[in-house]
This record gives structure tokens, sequence and C-alpha cells, in this order.
């Protein structure tokens, strides 16, 4: 080994932008294997993935990248709105103003507020549709049943994220919704009227429901949040990656083994072709007694670059798609809250019409039975439906009547959203919308 | 090699002493969590509110002449006069806590259609309940004063 000298300071300094860019990156972009497979193991944001992917996992036609676009439109609109906080202020007083500022004075003041409101409605309606893939390809089937559970609890806090910020512009549409949406939970038996005084601060929507609202909005709920969907990815992980049919792992072009082993093994439970003898270390075992290594079939690719450029890809057309609503639609901002009169209707925010709607037929089942039964139901689902049958594919036949159900469940809720939002007119009437 | 009992003994007092201080730390940590935990629900729910007073006084009773219907808009009350006495009706409507307004057959709802006699009973659309009556009390210097805090059967009047 020579001994190094000193370079000398005027190299230092010459060979400075190289050497700390190499500080930074220790690794070129990969152009081999072995560098693509280092991918995961070198860099901290990429190591959420594993170093190769299924290929069925980057069928675009079997995740449709719902998860994707739902983490895409929550990272926007944690970039909205931490921007938005710099001017807002959550008082009766000023909300409404710093409202008109933002469309008036700021400086992208109106695309910003446009961004964050259409991505919120975006997220609600992005996360459910996220809920119906899983659903329709039986993903939440063993051993994910866990993660399903989380995704529901995620759907919740995306429903109460959203309603939360509803309130914040203090506009009539704001506090109405809000007035109505927290009187639904008022009929919650026995509970239900100290949760509303609990959640409001006070007997009606004012300024201690706008400050509640303001802190559930900016820091508690982002931040249960972002943990749960970091456990909700991690789940992904642990439980195998994404659903995939039983058999994609065993392609007839890819046999595992060589034909000379596979002869040998020939009689031997049909596990055991798969399996060698040997363990690695424990790095290579991910669960079992037995190392990946070698003994998985191998129909995966490199995450670097499949997996991570389908991603950047969803998140490329996430933000397109947001941008142009944004710019082509302006978010609603109407007078200033006025406590003393109610619009004719007043309506909850779109995602509740559906509630609010069986609420005008029957108030407790409408706005605390049927919602409990269902979310119960959406919890429960993976532990009550356990049958194998039917994973990794859209609309299995062997899955008729849970698809069935399913679709009706859907179509039930669409169904008393589109009626409350568009033919319930003055006095929750029932009117034409044209 | 042999290993001593003092040894085990040793070993079995270690790990009896690392068991307690797990144990106390465990029960001692989910005690203070069940504490914390109801504590913040006595913390959530304010003793005071900032908004409307729920207790508010309204005038001499002889500023209500007999048939007097005074909707106070910023409370959510209508007062009313009638042979038996006052009363405050509420304004909030009970099915979905919107403000009624003041017809002539009694309070009509703009939000949901809701309908109610001059009384606050139902006549049609979706509300659950009559309106809620509030108590009234004479307050020392004779001004009458509403307590929205306290409803009150429907029917019950302050004497004047």
């Amino acid at each position: 080994m020579t001994t190094s000298t000193n370079p000398g300071f005027v190299t230092n300094l010459l060979q400075l932008p190289r050497n700390a860019w190499r500080s930074l990156f220790r690794n070129p972009l990969p152009s081999s294997d072995l560098g693509r497979s280092q991918t995961s193991f070198s860099n901290f944001f990429l190591h959420i993935h594993p170093v190769k992917t299924h290929v069925n996992t980057l069928r675009p036609t079997y995740t449709l990248g719902l998860g994707m676009a739902a983490l895409s439109l929550f990272v926007v609109l944690v970039i909205t709105g931490m921007l938005l906080m710099f001017y807002y202020v959550p008082s009766v007083e000023q909300a409404h103003n710093r409202m008109l500022d933002l469309r008036g004075t700021v400086a992208f003041g109106s695309l910003l507020r446009n961004m964050h409101r259409w991505s919120a409605h975006g997220m609600v309606a992005v996360v459910f549709l996220h809920l119906c893939r899983v659903f329709f390809t039986g993903s939440y089937k063993a051993p994910r049943e866990f993660n399903w559970v989380l995704g529901v609890v995620l759907l919740l806090l995306t429903f109460f994220l959203s309603f939360t910020g509803y309130l914040l512009p203090w506009d009539q549409l704001a506090y109405w919704a809000i007035t109505v949406g927290t009187a639904i939970a008022g009929y919650a038996p026995f509970v239900g009227e100290q949760m509303r005084f609990v959640l409001l601060g006070d007997r009606i929507v004012g300024q201690e429901a706008l400050i509640r609202f303001y802190v559930l909005h900016v820091a508690v709920l982002p931040a249960v949040l972002t943990t749960l969907i970091a456990v909700h990815f991690w789940r992904i992980r642990k439980d195998g990656g994404l659903s995939r049919p039983e058999d994609s792992n065993f392609p007839e072009s890819q046999p595992a083994y060589p034909q000379a082993i596979a002869a040998k093994l020939e009689g031997l439970a049909p596990l055991a072709k798969t399996q060698k003898t040997k363990t690695f270390g424990v790095l290579g075992m991910v669960r079992g007694p037995f190392s990946k290594i070698g003994n998985t079939p191998d129909n995966t690719v490199y995450s670097w670059p499949n997996l991570f450029l389908g991603e950047l890809f969803c998140f490329a057309v996430t933000v397109l798609g947001v941008l142009v609503v944004s710019l082509l639609f302006a978010a609603p901002l109407e007078a200033p809250a006025d406590p003393t009169h109610p619009p004719n209707p007043s309506k909850a925010p779109w995602y509740f019409l559906g509630l609010q709607e069986m609420v005008s037929y029957s108030a407790f089942w409408g706005g605390i039975g049927i919602p409990t039964l269902m979310v119960l139901g959406l919890i429960l689902l993976p532990y009550l439906d356990r049958s194998p049958k039917g994973v990794g594919v859209w609309f299995s036949r062997e899955r008729l009547l849970a698809v069935t159900l399913f679709i009706l469940f859907v179509l039930t809720n669409l169904v008393l959203i589109i009626i409350g939002t568009f033919f319930r007119g003055p006095n929750w009437s029932l009117v034409l919308p044209w | 090699m042999t290993v001593s009992t003092e040894r085990i003994q040793d070993r079995a007092a270690t790990v009896t002493r690392r068991r307690a201080l797990a144990l106390t730390s465990v029960f001692g940590l989910l005690g203070a969590g069940v504490v914390a935990g109801l504590s913040n629900l006595l913390f959530f729910r304010p003793r005071v509110t900032y908004g409307e007073p729920s207790r508010f006084r309204i005038g001499k009773p002889e500023a209500f002449p007999l048939g007097t219907r005074l909707p106070m808009t910023r409370q959510r009350v209508t007062i009313i006069r009638t042979a038996a006495g006052i009363a405050a009706i509420s304004n909030t409507c009970t099915h979905l806590g919107c403000v009624v307004a003041t017809t002539d057959v009694g309070f009509a709802c703009p939000c949901h259609g809701s309908r109610f006699d001059p009384d606050g009973s139902v006549l049609g659309g979706p509300a659950p309940r009559p309106l809620s009556w509030f108590e009234l009390s004479l307050s020392p210097n004779g001004e009458v004063e509403v307590d929205t805090s306290k409803p009150v059967p429907q029917g019950s009047y302050l004497k004047v």
C-alpha cells in the first residue's frame, strides 16, 4: 500500500465539487444488475422497495396505480397545505378575509388553494377506489388481512381530514356543512351530544370549533395518517409484496430448478422442489426457515428502474391531473359564514351526502346505525371471508357472491350520494338537476 | 467446568429483579396512560365556552306584551308571551342543527323542510323531536333570564 500524501489545498479546492457529489451519492447510476440490486441498500429513500419486484405488481391493469395516486395526492396536499398555512389565520374574524387575500393578492394563492381543494376531494375518491380495487382482486385475504384493516382506517382518516379542512375557509358552505355534519354525529346514542360538544368546543359552530378543526387538520390527523401510511407500506413488504395469482410464481417458461435437480426431486412433496436444504444467513431469510436466494422461481425484475419508473410516472400523471383541474376550475368560496342564516338547502360535504340522504329518512339509522355497520363490515371482512380462492384476479368467478355484494354496496352508496348531491333542492325536496 | 450454585442464584435474582423492573414499568406506564387518557377527556371538554353565553337577560317582563313572538337570531331562541306567561323556544332545528325561521303557522327549517307549530311540535319533515323549551327565571334586578343549557318540558311558562 502506498502512503497517500495530502494533495494540497488547491487540488482539494478544485476537486471539491466532485468529492462533495461523491460523498452525497456513493454509487453511480446503476448500469449493471449488481448496481441495480444495490440501489435499495445504498439509498435511504429507495430502500422502501425490495431489490426485485414481481412482474404482476408492475401490471398497470392490475393495480391501476391507485395506491400510488393516493400517496401522490397526499404529498401534493402536504406541500400545498404547508404553503397555505403561511397565510391562513384560524380566526372567525380573519379566516374568510384570508381566503379573499389568497385569491386577490397572494402570488399563486388561487392556484395553491385550488390544488389543495381538488386534491382533497380527489384523495377521498382515489382512496375509496383503491379500496374497491383491493376488494375486487381479493387482495385482503390471508396474509394481508390486517393491511386491509389499516386501509379502512386510512380511509376513515382521509374522510376526517377532509371534513376538518372543510370548515377552515369559514364561508357559508363551510359553516353549514360542518353544522349539518356534526349534527349527524350528534345522533349517536348516549355519547352523541357529548361527542359533538367536545368536537366543537361549544354548542354551535364558532371560534372554538374553528381552532379545534384547524389543529386537527394541520397537526394531529396528518401525523397519524403519515404514521399509518408508513405501517401500511411496511406491511405490504412483510406480507410478501402485492397480491398476485397463486400460480404466477411458477411460470412454465422459468422453472425454479434446472431440469436435472427437478428430476431427482420427482416424487417428493411439491413444495420441496422449491426448497433447498441449505439455509443462508439471516439476510437471505425473509420468512420461514429457507432462504429465498435461488429458491424462489424468478418471475421478478429489478425494482430499479422498473418499479421506480412506474411510480414516478404515476406520480407525474397525478400531479398533472391536479394541475390541469386546478387551472381550469376555481375552488368555490361563498359569502362569509353567517350563523343566523342557513342557506337552503344546507348540505354536508359530498362524501357525507349519502349519510345525509339516509338521515332524511331515519336520523338514527341513517346517521349512525348503517354507517357503523358498514365500517364494521369492512373491518371484519377479511376475517369473515377466509376462502383463499380468487386472489390476484379481478372479479374472479370463484368469488361471484362476494363481488356481487360489494358492487351492490358501492352502487348503493354512489346512488345515495348522487341523489343527495344533485337531486335535493330547497327544503330537501326532490328536484331535477337540469 | 462447574457452575457454582451461588452464580445460578445470582442469575435468578437478576432475572427476577429485571422482571420486576419491567413489570413495574409496563404497568406504571399503562396506569399513567389510562389516567392521561381520562384527563384528556376532561381537558377537551371545555368548562367555559367563548361563544354566545348560554345564560342571558332579555329585559323586564313588561317589555313582552301579550301575544309577543320575538325571534332573537343571535341567541337562537324565540321569546313568546301568552296568557300563561313567558317562554323561550329554541330556534335550532332538532334535525340537523339549522336555524329555523318564524312563520305564520309556527317555525320552518330552510335546510331540510321540517315544520313546527307555534309551540315547537313537529308538523312535518324529518325533524325527530319538537323544538326545545328553555328554563326562564327572574333575576334579582327584575329582568327575565334565559338559560339555554337547561331544557324544560314543552309548556313550561314563567308566570309573570
